[in-house]
């Protein structure tokens, strides 16, 4: 009785009612997670007291007679007893530990899950995603799931933004440029006959946009972590933008998301791969390469490895893969032995370069011709070998006037010549006159030299004879413990390769098997959190037990399963996203919100968010007039204050494009990652020097510099001040921020001159922030 | 990441509700009925975790491994038995840079000439006479550890306790953790002289995954000082002003629609911008400082760049509350090239540096700014006892045994810590692994090196990372 009363006590206390049963995952793994798993979790090099609790068979295993857990009876549970211990020897988690005390909160479930059974549960992101059944479908559904837990709160959603703002947001999420005037005053005009229809038009044209594919190229890009260098000391560029352009194309076709990274991670195994197949398996070639002197190779090319597992892991599976590099991970059941086998998947590869043919180009037809043409020009050479010899052995091949390749030619013996060079000899000597001979000759050339040509982009290449895998002793490849085989983590979905080859393309296949419980969620919470800010799972990165759970499971699932529905097409998730009502309200704080959701986590109202890097250059361009909309091909030099580049060990040019080469997008902005462009990296664009999955948003004074006085910045304010001559201040002001100034605005710029107002448009918050 | 966002929102509405300082200028209060007069300034001063024995560092950071042995190691035997192969024991399994070329196992000794000195009975080369001269003022560490033995990893390690990219350094992590006292200038600077930049480049002052807020900023000795410091052509101040005005009365308005604090943090940014554009030409000329002061540091032309021009910054920076002054001298690999051996190469690099450092430690204990301030010297690694034959002769990358001093911010004077064996290779007694260094700097600034997290991937990420690391008492007051 007595317990009873305490119990109510403690759950009143939590404002939980013991009727209501614990949500395991929700509730008690994070506490358990946090406080515990580190000392008594999954690792069993580090686990005390041979005790753990991520498994209900270990707390509830006898330790000499006491237990950690005795279901029912949180006073018979040793754990129980240790967390109200106050004794600094005995209480639980130990003061070395430095873990935040538990909250009475906490207590109170813990306490209430241990009488309900102490049941455990697999870890949510290890359940398949359930599709809730919902009355709507498509955007209502969307819509409903989140106005659930607003009604729930006791909070209405925020009314609709104003058409303008809506039109701004929607292009700058979808293609990453600001609606041109036209293109707002198409939108309004629409909107009068109808503004669903209005809405639903402009979705799908900036859907189809080319833009789309740069704007969320990019954000892939961050994924891939690309650069166009090397990185480490010498930090020489790379040619590896064919990759960038892939990845632009592959987006802008809407190549299913399944398709598009199996192709990246092993389309160079896929049977016929295609050229483009090839290109797309850049992405695990976007590893550092160190050429500093004296290193040992090996020892790097083991670091890209391990960069490879790590990122596959982080990237599809939302899992900390990387942590298991030195010992079993600490909250997920993940072994050592697991990030070994994974491991292994990455050891066999060399690392070639491939040479592009340029647009148009048939390289398969061009070997083919060139394999011909190599033919006739051998059986040629075979039918008038006798010419050869005499016009060598007569006293015009001793004449001074032959190249200087020739004569070296000359000098090798008979035997040692290659086809080739016997090839070059007989053009110098007495092919020199043969017509016949010349139309081979000049054809095998150019042939050759078209082969040779294009543009060169790493790749990836399956090895002929596999490298065996160790597992590394603590991390240190020096140190080789068992050999292990490609294999997947235990814990996750089987891995059936079938055949007798596992390989990459084994390895991308099982990432989308139908049994693959994450790589949906993990790819839809990250398309969401781009809309939103935050992700339905905020740690975005990590869906293992240290992650945070997510803030509408339900919702998440939807959106997994309607992925995998749609064919894994992410134009359809967009699609659905951006038509919610949720996504269309407006971004202004309410003081009802302030106190009951500070955090937005509810969404009962959009959320600012400051431009990526690469979009307050593009915004800005785009206002200005001055934005070349070419799109791929090589990384772009654009105006960059004097002196960046001597920030590395060696001092790299940075020759300014000329013409519209010097108004391209950010996106294609050559990026040295040891001395990267000032103005994208003071906005947070990552260096590509580790995966990112999210960036941050920092506010700093040396974006305000950036904005007022970087070279380029102000290049687009005199473009503007030119605009504002022309068109007038509020035309300009639109051109910024999609909306017409007020009157009290329009008084503030209207002292200044056209070069100064164009300064202060390009520099207002809101023309940098989608609202 | 994810704590950091919330915890800069937080902070700001902390500021907003709770704080009635900032900028007078907004006299409105916003939709929801506040009034913005906020700070919101991820770089204000925080408290320490516990009372902090110094409040700003200065690092010297020799870039390239200065050799311990030329300068600090007086190792006898070394010079005894050169030319003789280091016995097996002591290098067996072991790996070092330029295994498959110019490595090489045969000890090598030198003719620099050594001398104890000052109460402390430190020894010192006779490479570095100014150096000697401070010897009271030092705390030598002979046994520093690192992991790493190639120079872009071992400066990342060394800056951020990492060999991999992406992690916050040293500079970073304190900024985030105490704030910047600096209202004008930012909170982590760094400066550099030398040929070239330092391997590893702006990684070595990156923020990692803290946001860019942290990053330490170069200042330019040549040109403007921070990049877009400067006014456009054509811009007179009076005009920026205009602009700057404009600029925060519109985002006031936007302020008061929205109610999204990040306008105010903004509108703070711009101010401070401001500031910059006056504060930072102004500490950057050295004019104003007087004949001893320059001649002290061997300053011969003020608007020269150089070392020393640098240290007289990093006194003027400390001088103003910035955080941490990181300074790269570059150029200090010693393999035995043509351009960098022991011959020629070193003395000149020691001549270029010593008289700086020793004016720096003088200059500011002068100034009764020494107790407040931690300066460190050393690089990412030491050199090899073994020597290196290539045009000339020189030492080989080493991690095993090297020496740093550190000096002020209750840093012990005089001592040296540590002991290694008859050749240099490896200590004997008291081994200080980089880590132990950073646990020992971040106590000295009032911060506990395990509670100086940030979440990562389910992580609290430290600098100290994963394995063990301890603050070194015995080095400490």
């Amino acid at each position: 009785m007595r317990l009873t009363l305490l119990t109510l006590f403690l759950t009143t206390l939590a404002g939980l009612s013991a009727a209501d049963p614990v949500n395991f995952n929700w509730e008690i793994r994070p506490i358990l997670s946090e406080q515990c798993f580190s000392c008594h979790g999954f690792d069993v090099k580090h686990r005390k007291a041979k005790l753990r609790l991520d498994t209900r068979e270990g707390a509830l295993a006898d330790h000499d007679g006491t237990k950690a857990i005795v279901p029912g009876s949180p006073e018979k549970s040793e754990l129980w007893k240790r967390l109200l211990n106050k004794d600094p020897d005995e209480i639980m988690p130990p003061p070395e530990a430095h873990k935040p005390s538990l909250t009475a909160a906490q207590l109170a479930k813990i306490k209430l899950w241990i009488e309900q059974g102490a049941v455990y549960e697999p870890h949510w992101a290890f359940r398949a995603p359930v599709k809730p059944s919902l009355p709507s479908t498509g955007p209502e559904a969307i819509d409903t799931l989140i106005g659930r837990t607003l009604a729930k709160a006791g909070l209405k959603p925020s009314a609709e933004a104003s058409p303008e703002k809506l039109l701004r947001r929607l292009s700058l999420d979808l293609t990453g440029l600001p609606p041109t005037t036209a293109a707002l005053d198409t939108f309004l005009a629409a909107r009068k006959q109808n503004p669903e229809t209005a809405y639903q038009a402009a979705v799908d044209k900036l859907l189809a946009s080319p833009a789309y594919g740069e704007r969320w190229g990019r954000w892939w890009l961050d994924q891939a972590r690309y650069g166009d260098s090397n990185g480490y000391s010498v930090d020489a560029p790379r040619s590896i933008w064919k990759y960038r352009d892939w990845v632009v194309t592959a987006l802008n076709a809407d190549l299913p998301f399944d398709r598009f990274s199996i192709e990246q991670l092993a389309g160079d195994l896929l049977p016929h791969a295609t050229e483009a197949q090839h290109v797309a398996t850049g992405f695990h070639r976007n590893t550092l390469l160190n050429q500093e002197g004296g290193i040992d190779v090996e020892q790097f090319r083991i670091d890209s490895v391990y960069d490879r597992v790590g990122t596959t892991g982080t990237v599809w599976l939302g899992l900390t893969i990387g942590c298991a590099q030195c010992h079993d991970h600490k909250f997920d059941p993940i072994l050592q032995k697991d990030f070994y086998r994974f491991f292994a998947f990455f050891n066999n590869q060399d690392e070639p370069t491939l040479k592009v043919k340029d647009s148009g180009q048939d390289a398969a037809s061009l070997t083919k011709q060139a394999l011909g043409t190599e033919k006739e020009l051998a059986t040629y050479l075979a039918n008038h070998a006798t010419a050869l010899r005499q016009w060598e052995e007569g006293p015009a091949a001793s004449a001074k006037k032959l190249s200087k390749e020739i004569r070296a030619i000359l000098a090798k013996p008979l035997a040692r010549r290659t086809p080739t060079e016997n090839a070059a000899l007989y053009a110098a000597g007495p092919g020199n006159n043969e017509e016949a001979f010349k139309e081979i000759y000049d054809r095998q050339r150019e042939l050759q030299a078209s082969l040779n040509g294009g543009t060169p982009t790493l790749v990836m290449k399956e090895r002929a004879t596999p490298r065996k895998s160790f597992l590394h002793i603590a991390g240190d490849f020096t140190r080789h413990g068992e050999e292990v085989t490609p294999g997947t983590p235990q814990t996750l979905h089987p891995f059936k390769p079938g055949g007798a080859a596992t390989d990459r393309l084994t390895l991308a296949r099982w990432i989308f098997a139908e049994e693959n419980t994450l790589t949906a969620r993990v790819i839809a919470n990250r398309v969401w959190q781009a809309y939103f800010g935050r992700g339905l799972v905020e740690t975005e990165n990590d869906f293992g037990s240290q992650g945070s759970p997510p803030s509408h499971p339900e919702l998440l699932d939807w959106l997994a399963s309607d992925l995998k529905a749609n064919r894994w097409s992410l134009k359809a998730l967009h699609r659905t996203i951006v038509l919610t009502r949720t996504y269309r309200q407006d971004s202004a704080h309410r003081p009802d919100l302030t106190e009951k959701d500070p955090d937005n986590r509810l969404l009962a109202r959009q959320t600012r968010l400051r431009l990526d890097a690469e979009l307050v250059r593009d915004s800005a361009l785009t206002a200005s007039g001055l934005l070349s909309h070419k799109i791929g091909g090589a990384p772009v030099f654009p105006p960059i204050p004097d002196g960046v580049m001597s920030v590395g060990q060696v001092k790299r040019e940075w020759k300014t494009s000329q013409g519209e080469d010097r108004y391209r997008r950010g996106l294609y902005t050559f990026t040295y990652r040891v001395s990267p462009p000032p103005a994208l990296s003071v906005f947070d664009a990552p260096d590509g020097l580790a995966t990112c999955t999210r960036r941050n948003r920092s506010n700093t004074p040396l974006q305000a510099l950036t904005l007022l006085n970087d070279p380029a910045f102000v290049e687009c304010a005199d473009a503007l001040a030119l605009l504002i001559q022309r068109d007038g201040l509020a035309s300009a002001f639109r051109r910024c921020t999609a909306r017409v100034p007020t009157a009290v605005e329009l008084a503030t710029l209207s002292p200044l001159s056209a070069r100064s107002a164009a300064r202060v448009l390009l520099n207002l918050d809101e023309t940098i922030t989608r609202d | 990441m994810t704590d950091l966002h919330h915890l800069s929102q937080r902070t700001r509405r902390h500021f907003l509700r709770d704080c009635g300082v900032g900028l007078g200028a907004l006299a409105f209060t916003d939709l929801l009925g506040r009034d913005p007069t906020a700070t919101p300034d991820p770089l204000a001063p925080k408290p320490p975790h516990f009372p902090a024995k110094a409040k700003n560092v200065i690092y010297l950071f020799m870039a390239g491994g200065p050799s311990q042995l030329e300068f600090f190691e007086h190792k006898p035997k070394l010079t005894e038995l050169n030319g003789q192969p280091i016995p097996a024991s002591f290098i067996e399994g072991k790996r070092f840079a330029f295994m498959g070329s110019s490595h090489r196992v045969n000890l090598l000794g030198h003719d620099k000439k050594y001398q104890q000195h000052g109460a402390s009975g430190a020894w010192v080369s006779d490479m570095l006479p100014y150096t000697a001269g401070i010897a009271d003022e030092l705390c030598f560490i002979k046994t520093c550890q690192a992991d790493l033995f190639n120079h872009a990893p071992a400066k990342l390690f060394m800056n951020t306790g990492s060999g991999l990219f992406g992690r916050p350094s040293l500079g970073s992590w304190l900024t985030y953790g105490l704030g910047s006292e600096s209202s004008n200038l930012p909170g982590f600077v760094v400066l550099q002289s030398g040929p070239r930049g330092p391997r590893g480049g702006a990684s070595l002052w990156s923020s990692g995954m803290l946001p860019s807020t942290y990053q330490g900023v170069p200042l330019r000795s040549k040109g403007e000082p921070i990049l877009n410091l400067t006014n456009p052509t054509g811009i007179a101040a009076a005009e920026q002003r205009k602009v700057i005005d404009a600029v925060r009365q519109l985002n006031s308005q936007r302020l008061a629609v929205t109610g999204d604090d990040e306008i105010s943090a903004r509108i703070n940014a711009y101010e401070m911008a401001y500031r910059m554009q006056t504060s930072a030409p102004e500490l950057m000329d050295i004019r104003g400082e007087s004949k001893a002061t320059l001649d002290l540091y061997g300053i011969k032309d003020a608007g020269e760049a150089s070392f020393a021009r640098n240290c007289l910054l990093a006194r003027r920076l400390v001088e103003r509350g910035v955080r941490f002054v990181q300074l790269y001298d570059t150029n200090w690999d010693h393999h035995g090239g043509v351009t960098e051996n022991l011959q020629k190469h070193l003395p000149a690099k020691a001549k270029d540096i010593d008289q700086a450092c020793a004016a720096l430690v003088r200059d500011l204990k002068a100034r009764g700014l020494l107790k407040d301030t931690i300066v460190i010297w050393g690089g990412e690694f030491g050199r090899t006892p073994m020597g290196e034959v290539r045009e000339f002769t020189g030492r080989n990358h080493h991690i095993d045994a090297f020496t740093m001093w550190f000096a002020g911010g209750g840093f012990k004077p005089g001592l040296t810590y540590g002991e290694t064996d008859e050749f240099g290779f490896g200590p004997v007694k008291d081994a200080v692994h980089v880590r132990d260094i950073h646990a020992t700097l971040l106590h000295q600034m009032g911060l506990n090196h395990e509670r100086l997290t940030v979440k990562s991937q389910g992580l609290d990420l430290k600098l100290t990372g994963v394995m063990p690391a301890k603050v070194v008492k015995a080095l400490i007051s």
